[in-house]
């Protein structure tokens, strides 16, 4: 055990240190995360710090890698509200041109690692509800233009179907301020 | 024995480098699992070789835990595909 | 006489080693990586915890329980990894 050996041991640490940083995927980046916390209790054993060590595999690897790996999975999803008559929809009741729908938004979000979720709602009332109790981040509702259309509240998400997708998105805003003037005017020309 | 351990630490070089260059995400937590092993193994030659009881003990403890936790992580993985 | 199976027990884990894990650089199948994993790694790791059980005895309750959970917690890993990434929706 000399010099030699303790330095090429902790040139591991910043070797992983830069895979962990330089990986975009972010699960991904939880395996490497794990390995990095594998490398540093190695390093910290090596330097005789044996209680670090220990809590860099308790801690560092096993319990913040699990909890980040809920944390992602939950909050890396994008819920989608449908009309449908039962509780859940199934694969093989949908319609063509929604499977079409679903498969090119599921490719849009891809590039981001986000997921799709689908939530099904009785009626178009409370699917508007849910929508402005900001239960799902977007809506899907049969329209004159193309079979379907997509409304959604968040702009990040309005900016990315815009580019990615072939069915018309709209924000939410607009849609009420629509309906709004609509209503209007039906009161102003009764 | 110092060639030994230039020799594992080699070894344990070579599934970093395949998690780095593979995309597949399965075949990162193999290397992830051949890593934690190593490096268990190598913080037991390392207390042998020091005679500390202490850093011994360690090792073992990471020994057992590192492969729990990627069976948590494995299982939350697959979870990821299904909505 | 001892030093020298100790050595061997070294040598044998390590060749191991590289056997069980050359094979995951490439192009083959979550499975067959696995295989030569679970195999090969774990072996040539036992291989080493006995070559060390053999040039200090005086640790073996720690070597042995090495011993143990490498062989126990392994192959269950190995189960485990398999039937996550093989189930596929």
């Amino acid at each position: 055990m000399n010099n030699t050996d303790i330095l090429v041991i902790v040139s591991l640490l910043p070797l992983s240190a830069l895979m962990l940083v330089l990986q975009v995927n972010p699960y991904h980046a939880l395996v490497i995360r794990g390995i990095l916390g594998a490398v540093a209790a190695l390093v910290y054993a090596v330097l005789g710090a044996a209680d670090v060590a220990l809590t860099e595999a308790l801690v560092g690897t096993m319990l913040s890698i699990t909890l980040y790996a809920v944390a992602v999975r939950s909050s890396l999803v994008m819920r989608l509200g449908v009309v449908t008559e039962g509780e859940t929809l199934s694969e093989e009741e949908m319609p063509e041109g929604f499977g079409q729908l679903l498969s090119e938004l599921r490719t849009a979000l891809k590039k981001y690692h986000v997921r799709l979720e689908l939530v099904c709602y009785v009626n178009e009332e409370a699917l508007e509800q849910a929508l402005q109790d900001h239960e799902v981040h977007g809506t899907c509702l049969p329209s004159e233009i193309k079979e379907y259309q997509i409304i959604t509240r968040i702009e990040r998400l309005y900016e990315i179907f815009q580019a990615d997708t072939t069915f018309p998105v709209s924000r939410w805003e607009d849609v009420v301020a629509k309906k709004l003037t609509q209503q209007a005017e039906l009161s102003l020309n009764p | 024995m110092n060639l030994m351990l230039l020799a594992m630490l080699l070894a344990l070089l070579i599934p970093m480098y395949e998690a780095w260059q593979d995309d597949n995400i399965w075949q990162k937590m193999l290397a992830f699992a051949s890593i934690a092993t190593k490096t268990s193994i190598l913080i037991l030659v390392v207390s042998v070789l020091r005679d500390d009881w202490m850093i011994g003990v360690v090792g073992v403890l990471i020994l057992s835990l590192g492969n729990a936790s990627l069976m948590l992580l494995a299982q939350i993985i697959k979870r990821l595909n299904q909505i | 006489m001892v030093d020298i199976i100790s050595y061997f027990c070294f040598g044998l884990g390590i060749v191991f080693w590289f056997w069980g894990t050359v094979p995951l650089v490439g192009d083959r199948s979550v499975l067959f990586k696995l295989h030569s994993l679970s195999v090969a790694d774990t072996l040539g790791s036992m291989s080493i915890v006995v070559g060390l059980l053999l040039k200090i005895p005086n640790e073996w309750p720690l070597l042995i329980l090495a011993l143990i959970s490498l062989a126990i917690w392994n192959t269950i890993l190995g189960y485990v990894l398999a039937y996550c990434s093989s189930s596929r929706e």
